[in-house]
């Protein structure tokens, strides 16, 4: 863990309203590089709204507080200027869009990355050829490459996907919100290992999840609990475990 | 029903008529759609399958044929490989411009080369409640003058390949153009027809055509239609089609021209296990008007139509579609499916999706859906997520709407020229060999 250098992520005092009603209140939090910081709470408590916030979802009103990324104000960059800077959000619930095709979307993807680093468009031969690998990576068939995006997907699929697009992206923040949410076993951990592969120094992961499963196989470095739109309680990875036994009641009565 | 616009018909039609022989055929045949054109009128607004059509320009149309200019070969589409063409100019062959088939399964004979050239029956008795739909077919049957008449025989082989390019090139002041295919695939005969409406100009013509077409038992026939006018045209256009026994029809329509066009579909499934797949999009932009109308009958049993639209409407523009499925006493076991979506690109634009379902027997599939809005938020955002431009997002997202019917038509020549034009108002999301 570092502290000592600017965190990539640093969230101050963050007061966000959805159609009036204040969802966030007062978040605070820093994640340095290369961290894997978990998001718990219960339903209700805020946890997708950061994570759509941090990825820069219209109609989300920021009322008070500042999100700094790599040292820029994060909040003043449109979602795919975020994209663009390495931002990069795992939906809980991918949408589907028939007629754009997945590879199509991907390749454009990385290109619009590609563009904002001054680098040329990938090799379309390579670039499939890497896309394939980390296809086997996320036990996704090769009838994917024929298909729009989501298109017909089973839930399962849908979150492999976004994980799959996540490690052909590579980005520096990955932001997972309830990636877990809905995924058998077998799933959940091909999940994870697709995680798993993408950590390294120079990338960090918000896993925004309800339950402490998924942290069985991605380890987090600190859990955070929210509760009521602000962090309640930060721990290490035994903090999910005594959450699991006591349920989220412990803390939201702590909080209260 | 005598107004000043059937007043005004009659009289135009009066004066053309002379130059024909008197006896024959194709006058006996003009008399009788006069007639008839008289007794029941042009529809007008008021008419329930009317309602979003533009029907205002005819008050000052000319009804009388034009005196054909004849265009340049290289104002024409490129050539489709593979198909034989047959170009009409304001309704009239144009020998010079066409290549002619060389198929011995079909025959096309210009309708004006004989009164012989002509089936029996080319105005299939009008469906029942079809009422004010068709009789701008008759008006067509009372002015045209030439035209094809396509019979297709049996070819297991390989399906005929046959492409018609419609040029109008008067501007209505001076004279209308009426486009007329009277076609026939017998038992077990495959076509592939390839249906073009384009201008020799810039001229504001008045385009009205008539196709028919009889489907024999086993037949097959993959129809494409394009009606890529100029911008000041208005076009009018009556298909009826018959479809027999196991025979299988595919139309795809695409309406991108003209300042104010209606398309008028009528399909009568009358063999058992007919099977129709009936797919327009429309493009509607400044003030244009694109109205559709199609008629599905279900006569037979087990029958299976599918119906979809994708129309995109910008500007000021109105595009409608309103999709009728009828089935009939006994058409049971009917397998049918509308999917009809529009999207509305302006705050100013207007879209109009109506599905309309009539059953008259039990055991049947049908289903419909219809939508009309902006493009979707989440979808949006989603591709916003991943680093794409709002515009680049907003295009491709149009694109992906229209895909759906764009990516089934299986000549690539064809469908290369079809997107190309697509992306002069549809602009693609990114530039051509950029893309995956």
């Amino acid at each position: 863990m570092s502290t000592a250098r600017t965190p990539l992520l640093a969230i101050n005092d963050l007061h966000v309203t959805v159609e009036g009603k204040q969802i966030l209140n007062g978040l605070t939090l820093q994640v340095g590089a290369g961290e894997v910081h978990a998001i718990m709470g219960p339903n209700g408590s805020g946890k997708s709204t950061l994570a759509h916030v941090l990825a820069g979802r219209p109609g989300y009103e920021i009322t008070a507080g500042t999100v700094s990324y790599e040292g820029r104000d994060l909040l003043a960059l449109a979602p795919e200027e975020r994209a663009r800077q390495g931002v990069f959000l795992g939906f809980q619930y991918p949408v589907e869009i028939p007629g754009v095709n997945n590879v199509y979307l991907l390749k454009a993807a990385v290109n619009a990355v590609r563009q904002q680093r001054g680098l040329a468009e990938v090799d379309a031969f390579e670039f499939l050829g890497l896309v394939r690998e980390k296809m086997k990576l996320m036990h996704i068939e090769d009838s994917f490459l024929s298909r729009g995006v989501n298109e017909g997907f089973s839930g399962g699929e849908k979150k492999r996907n976004e994980v799959l697009q996540m490690l052909v992206l590579e980005p520096r923040l990955a932001i997972l919100d309830e990636t877990d949410s809905g995924l058998d076993i077998d799933a959940l951990k091909v999940v994870a290992a697709g995680v798993n592969s993408l950590r390294s120094p120079e990338r960090t992961c918000l896993l925004v999840t309800h339950y402490q499963r998924l942290l069985e196989y991605v380890v987090p470095d600190i859990v955070h609990v929210l509760v009521r739109g602000r962090i309640a309680r930060s721990g290490d990875r035994t903090l999910a475990l005594e959450l699991e036994r006591r349920g989220y009641d412990w803390v939201s009565g702590q909080a209260a | 029903m005598s107004t000043p616009l059937t007043a005004r018909i009659l009289e135009e039609h009066a004066n053309a008529s002379r130059a024909l022989p008197p006896a024959g055929p194709t006058a006996t045949r003009q008399r009788t759609a006069i007639a008839a054109l008289t007794a029941g009128g042009l529809p007008t607004s008021r008419d329930e399958n009317w309602k979003y059509a533009n029907l205002r320009p005819l008050e000052r149309l000319r009804f009388a044929p034009a005196t054909p200019v004849q265009p340049q070969a290289t104002d024409l589409p490129a050539a489709i490989p593979g198909f034989a063409r047959y170009v009409f100019v304001d309704g009239a062959f144009a020998p010079a411009l066409s290549a002619r088939l060389d198929a011995s399964a079909a025959t096309v004979t210009p309708l004006s080369a004989s009164d012989a050239g002509r089936t029996a029956a080319t105005v299939p008795a009008p469906a029942p409640g079809a009422g004010a739909d068709e009789r701008f077919a008759l008006l067509n049957e009372a002015f045209a003058t030439d035209g094809a008449a396509i019979r297709v025989a049996a070819h297991p082989a390989e399906p005929v390949r046959l492409e018609l390019v419609f040029v109008a090139s008067a501007d209505a002041l001076s004279g209308a153009s009426y486009p007329r295919v009277e076609l026939q695939l017998e038992s077990q005969a495959q076509l592939l027809l390839i249906e073009r409406h384009v201008s020799g100009g810039p001229h504001a013509s008045f385009v009205n055509s008539a196709v028919t077409l009889e489907l024999g038992s086993g037949a097959t026939l993959h129809h494409y239609r394009l009606q890529e006018l100029a911008a000041r045209a208005i076009v009018f256009d009556t298909l009826s089609a018959v479809v027999g026994r196991d025979a299988c029809y595919r139309l795809h329509g695409i309406n991108i021209g003209a300042q104010s066009a209606r398309s008028t579909l009528a399909v009568r499934l009358t063999g058992e296990r007919a099977d129709l797949t009936l797919a327009v999009v429309a493009l509607g932009e400044h003030q244009q008007v694109q109205d559709t109308y199609a008629r599905v009958e279900h006569v037979a049993p087990r029958a299976r139509t599918e119906q979809v639209f994708r129309g995109i409407s910008a500007g000021r523009a109105r595009v409608a579609f309103n999709g009728k499925i009828v089935v009939g006493r006994e058409a049971h076991g009917t397998d049918s499916r509308q999917s009809l979506r529009g999207l509305l690109a302006g705050p100013e634009a207007e879209i109009d999706v109506r599905p309309q379902l009539e059953i008259y027997t039990d055991e049947v599939r049908c289903s419909h859906g219809a939508t009309a809005g902006k493009l979707d938020e989440n979808m949006l955002f989603y591709l916003r997520s991943r680093g794409l431009e709002p515009e680049v997002a907003q295009r491709l997202l149009k694109w992906a709407f229209l895909e759906d019917v764009v990516a089934k038509i299986e000549v690539a020549e064809l469908r290369r020229q079809i997107e190309q034009r697509l992306a002069r108002q549809v602009p693609e999301p990114f530039a051509r060999g950029e893309s995956a």
